[in-house]
């Protein structure tokens, strides 16, 4: 019953006014980002980080996972009407949502990919209340062995996971952890890679490396990219209703995706995309139907929208009871917590229980808000598309420089950020993905802070890291990731789930 | 990106098979990190190592370069033994670069003025110089975006969040 307790001191500090304003400020700007292609939760948390400054950091946290969760509910909007996904996450949606749009069901696939959306809320929401205490309990128990070894079979997990060359994924994050070292040395006080700049002493902000990679490069590529020519499905959306036999074929596929997603979210380097990505490759191969998938299958939306709502909330787990990022959203949370002075870690659970139950109880508030602003506001989020992207990457350029401004106060970090920007789409380019990048470079001090501290409690010897239990079983986790990777039966098969 | 419809035959060893199997996307992108690990070890060729109980500052960045340096060679040779051709960089393509230089250094521009100038005026030369980089430029429907983007950061920026941004050029 410790759990209803803890839920009711949630929601009375979720239900504050103030609080109830900034979820719904959240989720309005993430369904907004979420239905605009060309800008992600990423670049938006990283520009928005500095009104977070100015808020308490409950209401703060609060409002930058309403973006995030909310963001999953935007994407498939623009998915189903225009065939174009609006975030990563729902690029899957597209298939067979779109598909049902131009048979006239638009508004059934809108219905079923939100209220899919909102039982995986619930659900998840319903998880991380259960499962995080314990597991912050458990984070208690962890000295610096331990930390080091959870954060080596995130990176692998992250790997393994990761779209594309598992290689090139491994050099990314290597390339992250090398940016993570510039700046000064904590323990020794030397400096390393500042080039003798001034500015760099001090290291490099997560969100100046988001929005440069994320914001500014995703605006470069997408320009040089021709104009598509957006086919807004035109006629009104009639029935928002799905029919019977739409329910009852949706539903099984809704717990599908919701318990693939709640599981892959966990997982580092998890999160949205991969889950719907999953979800989608689940439902199609289960199937009594196969064949109906790229036609219109309900399956095809209510399965993965499920899943990367599930998935993003889950991600949440791990930040919130080890302090450990599993993807570059968590990490920008972290860098959130940081500037309050909160250190985030397994204490935040009995150190703030306010913050960390009302931020759980908002994610359900805010879902329920998001299905109020999702269904009967359709409309208005349909005419947004109409922008054009010419006006749109205008004001993202914009947002990304004074964003990145006013978190350093400095000007140095604007030019900084610009360099990141050409890094980002050369690396997109490349068909380098980035995402791995940015968990090396907020994992990055943290291991080595750890491995240090490993290494003088063993006085310099590495068995340390076989001889305690936890940290030995993390690390023969990471080991048999690694072998399932290199297997080339599950090789294929991985190819496969990826190209689907 | 134009995939190239009809790669010539192509003798191997020659010149021109080098230059062709060099713009492949893996392997150019393994040349990054490879030319990227070298830069990192030649920056912390001074830094003290130290031992494994105490690390000096340059242990750690010295451990990931050699890692990327060998990722980078593996990565490489990868892509040149690839068989496939159709993953390469056309270079012929030049309109990516427009888009490259102007967003990039509209920002630049905006870092160097913002605090001298104010907001404003590095908010118009901000989207001056970014609205180049699209193409079908038109002037008027542009300054009608920077009226109203210059309302709005206004607005939220200073007028909201009470940041200390200097709105006009300080003299």
């Amino acid at each position: 019953m410790e759990l209803l307790g803890n839920l009711a001191l949630g929601f009375g500090v979720a239900m504050t006014p103030a609080n109830l304003f900034f979820a719904l400020a959240g989720a309005l700007v993430g369904t907004l980002i979420g239905v605009l292609p060309g800008i992600g939760p990423i670049a938006t948390i990283a520009m928005l980080l500095p009104l977070t400054f100015h808020l308490e950091p409950t209401s703060g946290l609060i409002m930058l996972a309403g973006i995030f969760y909310g963001a999953q509910y935007g994407g498939s909007t623009t998915a189903i009407l225009v065939n174009l996904p609006g975030e990563t996450s729902s690029v899957v949606t597209c298939i067979d949502g779109h598909q049902m749009a131009r048979q006239g069901r638009a508004g059934a696939a809108l219905a079923v990919a939100a209220l899919g959306s909102f039982f995986a809320g619930c659900i998840s929401t319903l998880l991380i209340a259960t499962f995080a205490p314990p597991l912050a309990i458990l984070g208690q128990s962890f000295g610096a062995p331990e930390y080091f070894s959870l954060m080596v079979l995130g990176l692998i997990a992250a790997v393994v996971l990761a779209h594309g060359s598992v290689i090139k994924a491994v050099a990314m994050i290597i390339l992250g952890l090398l940016v993570g070292l510039v700046g000064t040395d904590g323990n020794t006080g030397g400096t390393r890679f500042t080039f003798g700049i001034t500015e760099l002493t001090d290291g490099i902000d997560v969100a100046t490396l988001a929005i440069g990679i994320f914001g500014i490069g995703e605006i470069i590529t997408n320009l040089t990219q021709p104009q598509e020519t957006r086919s807004l499905v035109a006629q009104k959306i009639t029935r928002l209703w799905p029919t019977r036999e739409d329910f009852h074929r949706a539903w099984p596929a809704v717990l599908r995706g919701t318990a693939l997603g709640s599981v892959l979210g966990v997982l580092p380097g998890g999160g949205a995309t991969l889950s719907s990505f999953a979800a989608y490759a689940l439902e199609k191969r289960s199937s009594r139907h196969p064949e109906e998938f790229g036609r219109g299958a309900v399956e095809g939306v209510a399965g993965p929208e499920s899943a990367n709502n599930a998935g993003a909330q889950t991600s949440f787990i791990p930040m919130l009871t080890l302090g450990i990022p599993g993807n570059a959203v968590m990490a920008l949370m972290i860098g959130a917590l940081t500037i309050h002075g909160i250190q985030p870690g397994p204490q935040i659970m009995t150190e703030r229980p306010q913050m960390f139950w009302g931020m759980i109880a908002s994610m359900w508030i805010g879902n329920l808000m998001l299905v109020i602003i999702n269904l009967p506001l359709i409309g208005m989020w349909v005419q947004l598309l109409k922008v054009p992207y010419r006006f749109l990457y205008l004001a993202i350029l914009l947002f990304c420089g004074i964003g990145v401004y006013t978190v350093n106060n400095s000007a140095a970090a604007v030019l900084l950020a610009a360099f990141f920007g050409v890094c980002g789409y050369v690396f997109t380019r490349l068909e380098c993905e980035p995402a791995p990048m940015i968990l090396g470079f907020v994992l990055g001090p943290l291991m080595e802070e750890n491995l240090r501290r490993a290494m003088r409690i063993s006085s310099g010897d590495p068995m340390i890291f076989l001889q305690r239990p936890i940290s030995l079983g993390l690390l023969v986790a990471a080991a048999l990731l690694c072998l399932l990777v290199a297997l080339p039966a599950i090789r294929s098969k991985r190819e496969e789930a990826f190209q689907e | 990106m134009t995939i190239e419809p009809q790669p010539a035959p192509i003798r191997p060893g020659g010149m021109h098979f080098v230059l062709h199997a060099l713009t492949r996307k893996d392997v150019l992108s393994g040349l990054l990190f490879v030319g990227v690990a070298l830069f990192g070890l030649w920056l912390s060729r001074d830094y003290p190592i130290g031992t494994a109980l105490r690390m000096g500052t340059g242990y750690v960045p010295r451990l990931l370069c050699w890692v990327l340096l060998g990722l980078g060679t593996v990565i490489v040779v990868m892509g040149l033994r690839e068989g496939q051709d159709e993953r390469r960089l056309d270079f012929s393509d030049r309109s990516g670069w427009r888009p490259v230089i102007f967003v990039t250094a509209s920002l630049v521009i905006f870092g160097l003025t913002l605090e001298r100038l104010g907001l404003v005026i590095s908010i118009l030369l901000l989207i001056a110089v970014g609205a180049v980089a699209a193409r079908g430029l038109r002037p008027l429907e542009t300054l009608a975006a920077a009226a109203v983007l210059i309302v709005l950061s206004w607005a939220i920026f200073i007028l909201g969040l009470g940041l200390t941004i200097p709105v006009w050029p300080e003299w």
